[in-house]
């Protein structure tokens, strides 16, 4: 034991029992005295070793066992062990002499969870081995064939070394056996388990591993320990600010996808999808991302919806159909607040994230208009098509808005062939109708010269045609293609109206400083002055002589900045997109609103408990909140230190 | 050659809500009276405020003034209560201060106002407002022709003293409030 202490080698512990089974033999009593006296013999014999037997011969037994596993062959078979161990007659496995000491010293028996405790270890490192990155085959079934094939027949010898045919060795292997295969089921599981979070990324093409996850799941039982694991692992690696909000949509429909596939019922996908869920609510951005994917932004290509998915109507909670011959009890670990969702598709799902379609129906609009706006060519085909495709999903009352926003466009263009037919006009002006289009953000500035001409003389027409409405322009929406004819040059540029405007003016005066030019235009803010006024410089059109100071340049200066002016064509010029408020900015400009009011009253009123607010904001124009959002609100003011609170009874902060 | 094609707004018609708005006269009152505040909130003037003392009565209004910077009355602040009239805005709202005000035309009893377009010189197109920014510019240059307080008039050209009669009756604002 000692050797094998300071040079832990499994020979040393086959010495050891080879030089304990020959005192064995050799104290053993005759044949003769029967087999009483042998009995008793063995008993005390085993009982004196197993007590000097140092804790470390344990840990030794268990490396020779493993090693044998080695030994499959004669060949392989190190020298020692033919030596220490004969095998009586031929046998196929040499370490059949080992088995057969460990029995006549009752080691088997004693040992027999390390025995089996060694064949988990072996399972373990080969399904890792063998079985982990790998998900794009089923691998559950090669596993089980590979453990018949190695584990079982190396079991044989230590349980089955008296069969003589392979049904009773089936009968003796069968316990061990099915703690075997469980084992492997587990092993697997536990390794797929903790893959998953990478398993779901990989979807589609992990379908095979996601299929195997789902046979061992109904042969063990580590469900809830699959829950804990994706939550975990959603909660560390998908839902933390660094993560895009597209990214977390993408994968938990992938995970909604997969969990499909583990669990047709639904409960671990509920359960896992829960945080998620509860997390993409709070994303400020989730509807725009959602929506974005509904109408199938053509551009990111990787849209959220499957191409080849029916659309369908969205679908309510469903409730248990009594007359449902098919149907089966939710499974045992379902929760109390489960709901099944069976059938129902992806984008019903990620709609029912939030409790209302109106927030969506909004975003929906938001998005329309930006697009809608966007278009120049006239050709509203795909927006139409979109809208006739959620209109399917969300109703057609729902997306009336929508609907008028679409026939405003197709409308402006025909009055506009209208009034060209009457009166050639430049412009082509898109009319929308302001009850139902989302609040454009507003810097409406007067456009100077021959503009406010064109669109005087439009406006006339149109006044004429449709006597009842009147126009209102909105001028810092849509872009001018301008031709510029200076003393040695002409430049061609399409640019927004306020570029348009800034250029309109220098045409009468050279020079102009920046607030001048604002002065003359009407708010607008500097930044958006400055900007455009780059636009032209870039252009080599003015040049800006000291600085705020521009001046138009007649003749082109010198050669540099012509190059760099015809080398960068006017591509930036125009506005990337039309500036539709977005829904949270309206929400924003709500709440200022709603906060003026407060700040009214209290003033007014000295303080009050937050109900009478809540009821004294009903003077405020379209006040919907309710009073949990107004405490969350006050609260905040309350950080700022806007206002202060004492007993529930709110005050403005001095 | 130039080709324009901004975007304009057309208000879309609106047949249905317009005439359900004119059919009641006290219905009118009541949008106007919200208008006013919607106004009033909005803009926010510094110095002044108001707003209706109860969510159940659009006609009773509780309002702040503050002296405005460089007078007599900077730095203090009054409490006044507006009441309009069923047929408001063809006849002025009554106001009155609530905070005693040592002022040649206002009340030191009563808190009524000596102002003449609260009173002859009313028309429809004045607002809360107007009148609540006429108050304030009123605290500053009195009308000491027609004094409803004849002490604060005679006071008006010392200063020293008035200034020591002002803050004997001057009241500051507490938080109860009249809520």
């Amino acid at each position: 034991m000692s050797r094998y202490m300071t040079e832990p080698e499994p020979e040393h512990i086959a010495t050891l029992i080879h030089v304990l089974v020959r005192w064995h033999r050799a104290w053993a009593p005759i044949q003769e005295m029967g087999p009483t006296v042998m009995g008793t013999f063995t008993i005390t014999y085993q009982t004196h070793v197993f007590s000097i037997l140092p804790p470390e011969f344990s840990k030794g037994f268990k490396e020779l066992i493993a090693y044998t596993f080695q030994v499959t062959s004669p060949d392989t078979c190190p020298d020692w062990l033919t030596k220490l161990f004969p095998c009586q007659g031929k046998s196929p496995r040499p370490d059949l002499g080992l088995w057969m000491t460990f029995d006549e010293l009752g080691l088997t028996e004693r040992y027999e969870s390390l025995i089996l405790s060694v064949c988990y270890e072996r399972i373990e490192t080969h399904i890792t081995e063998t079985c982990s990155k790998v998900w794009d085959q089923q691998m559950l079934q090669p596993m089980r064939s590979w453990m018949s094939d190695v584990i079982i027949p190396w079991l044989i010898t230590p349980y089955a070394r008296e069969a003589r045919t392979a049904d009773e060795a089936a009968i003796l292997m069968r316990s061990v056996g099915s703690r075997l295969d469980y084992h492997v089921c587990k092993t697997f599981a536990d390794l797929r388990t903790n893959e998953l979070f990478d398993i779901i990324i990989d979807f589609p093409d992990s379908k095979p591993a996601l299929e195997d996850l789902k046979d061992c799941l109904q042969r063990v039982d580590q469900r809830s320990h699959l829950v804990q694991s994706l939550r975990k692992s959603n909660r560390r690696r998908l839902l933390h600010p660094g993560a895009d909000t597209k990214l977390i949509l993408t994968q938990y429909v992938s995970i909604i996808r997969c969990l499909r596939i583990v669990d047709p019922q639904g409960v671990l996908l509920f359960k896992v999808a829960d945080p998620i869920r509860r997390y993409l609510r709070d994303r400020p951005d989730t509807i725009r991302c959602i929506v974005a994917s509904l109408v199938g932004d053509g551009e990111s290509g990787d849209s959220l919806v499957d191409e080849n998915e029916p659309i369908q109507p969205l679908q309510q909670a469903q409730f248990d159909d009594y007359t449902d011959h098919k149907w089966e009890p939710e499974p045992i670990d379902a929760g109390p607040e489960f709901r099944t969702n069976k059938p129902s598709d992806i984008i019903s799902t990620l709609i029912s994230i939030y409790d209302s379609q109106e927030l969506f129906v909004k975003e929906l609009q938001v998005l329309l208009a930006q697009r809608l706006l966007a278009i120049k060519d006239g050709n509203f085909d795909r927006e139409r098509r979109n809208i006739e495709i959620l209109k399917i999903r969300f109703g057609e009352a729902a997306l009336q808005v929508c609907e008028v926003m679409l026939k405003d466009m197709t409308d402006s263009k025909r009055t506009d062939q209208h009034i060209q037919a009457q009166k050639r006009s430049d412009m082509h002006p898109t009319v929308i109708s302001r009850h139902f289009w989302p609040p454009l953000q507003t810097n409406t500035f007067v456009m100077p010269g021959q503009f406010r001409q064109i669109q005087e003389d439009y406006a006339r027409e149109f006044s004429l045609f449709k006597p009842d409405k009147k126009l209102v322009w909105m001028s810092h929406l849509g872009s001018i293609n301008l031709e510029l004819e200076l003393d040695d040059r002409t430049v061609g540029a399409e640019v927004p109206p306020l570029e348009a405007a800034f250029i309109e003016l220098t045409s009468r005066v050279d020079e102009w400083t920046v607030a001048e030019l604002i002065a003359k235009i009407g708010s607008i803010e500097r930044p958006a002055a400055l900007k455009a006024l780059t636009t032209w410089v870039e252009l080599g059109v003015l040049k800006e002589d000291t600085p705020d100071r521009y001046r138009l340049l007649k003749v082109a200066e010198a050669a540099n900045s012509n190059s760099k002016a015809s080398g960068k064509q006017p591509t930036a010029a125009v506005d990337e997109l039309p500036p539709v408020q977005t829904v949270q900015q309206q929400q924003a400009e709500q709440m200022r609103v709603f906060w003026k009011f407060i700040e009214g009253m209290l003033k007014n009123l000295g303080q009050l408990p937050l109900d009478r607010i809540q009821q004294m904001l009903k003077f405020a124009p379209d006040y919907n909140r309710n009073i949990d959002q107004l405490a969350a609100f006050m609260e905040a003011a309350r950080r700022e230190g806007l206002v202060a609170v004492n007993n529930g009874m709110w005050k403005l902060q001095k | 050659m130039e080709q324009i094609s901004p975007v304009a707004a057309a208000r879309g018609s609106q047949k249905s809500t317009a005439s359900g708005a004119s059919a009641e006269s006290s219905g009118s009152v009541t949008k106007r009276l919200s208008q006013e505040l919607m106004n009033l909130m909005m803009t926010s003037p510094p110095g002044i405020s108001a707003f209706p003392k109860s969510d159940a009565n659009l006609f009773e209004w509780a309002g702040t003034i503050e002296g405005a910077a460089g007078t007599i009355y900077s730095g203090l602040t009054f409490k006044i209560s507006i009441t309009f009239p069923p047929n408001y805005p063809y006849v002025a709202p009554t106001i009155k201060f609530d905070s005693p005000c040592f002022h040649p035309n206002v009340d030191i009893v009563g808190g009524a106002i000596c102002l003449d377009i609260l009173q002859d010189k009313w028309s429809a197109v004045y607002s809360v407002q107007t009148i609540l920014l006429s108050l304030q510019s009123l605290l500053g240059e009195p009308n000491n022709a027609s004094p409803l307080n004849p002490d604060a008039a005679s006071l008006w050209n010392k200063p020293d003293e008035y200034k020591v009669q002002l803050m004997k009756h001057y009241r500051p604002i507490s938080d109860e409030g009249s809520a």
